[in-house]
């Protein structure tokens, strides 16, 4: 069975948001897409191994 | 509603290395030198510099920011100094 | 026209940068944090996710106690301090 799927050709992961940050950001694209990413890298990797619960458990704001 | 967060990057950037007030939720205000807003969040990033030698750092949320009130504009100098602050030690490549 | 278009993206790109920078520099600091409803929490920071919804820390101290480690959602936040 193939599978039926929505998806557009092949796009290399991460060209989308590439292509968003290069018209926020212009020239400096790159070097925030680094630096974010850098930083999401560590936020998922500490919630990984912390496995931290949110605080509080109903959220002060709705 | 929050028209701070509507505004567009050259105008917050407009508010950098000024000493604004701003009025937060509740009536709350904070005062400070501005080092940034970031851009996704419009949360401002106030830093003031204590008789200690100590830095101080106050980052009021975009979504709780109620006004910003320009008060002082910092010179050169107070440019100079804000730009040198948060800057990753034993990195490399990294300017500005 | 394109000269506003570059000189939006070179704004935002300066205002973010510098933004990340603080958030970096964050890493394991005690940080107070001033929430809706007057609740104050203090805790160290861990890290953030990029579209600034969440702060990962450890050791909060809260009202009733201590939680290791927890997610403060940003949009509880009315601001938050540290000292350098």
């Amino acid at each position: 069975d193939s599978e039926r799927s929505a998806q557009p050709p092949a796009e290399r992961p991460g060209e989308r948001r590439r292509a968003e940050m290069k018209i926020l950001y212009g020239e400096d694209a790159s070097k925030i897409l680094g630096m974010e990413t850098a930083m999401q890298l560590t936020f998922d990797r500490n919630c990984d191994r912390k496995q931290p619960k949110y605080w509080p458990v109903i959220p002060l704001k709705l | 509603m929050n028209e701070w967060r509507e505004k567009k990057p050259q105008e917050w950037r407009r508010y950098v290395n000024n000493e604004v007030k701003v009025t937060a939720h509740e009536k709350q205000e904070c005062q400070g030198w501005v080092f940034t807003v970031d851009p996704v969040s419009a949360s401002v990033v106030l830093v003031n510099f204590q008789d200690t030698g100590r830095t101080c750092v106050t980052v009021v949320m975009g979504h709780a920011v109620e006004a910003v009130e320009i008060l002082k504009e910092g010179g050169p100098e107070m440019e100079e100094r804000l730009s040198s602050l948060f800057m990753p030690t034993g990195h490399h490549g990294l300017t500005k | 026209g394109l000269p506003e278009l570059r000189e939006e993206q070179q704004a935002r790109s300066l205002l973010r940068q510098r933004y990340l920078r603080s958030l970096l520099a964050m890493r394991d600091a005690q940080v107070r944090f001033r929430m809706y409803e007057r609740v104050h929490v203090e805790a160290r920071f861990g890290a953030s996710d990029i579209d600034v919804l969440n702060f990962q820390v450890s050791d909060l101290q809260t009202p009733i106690g201590v939680q290791k480690e927890a997610l403060l959602r940003c949009p509880d936040m009315i601001s938050y301090s540290l000292e350098l």
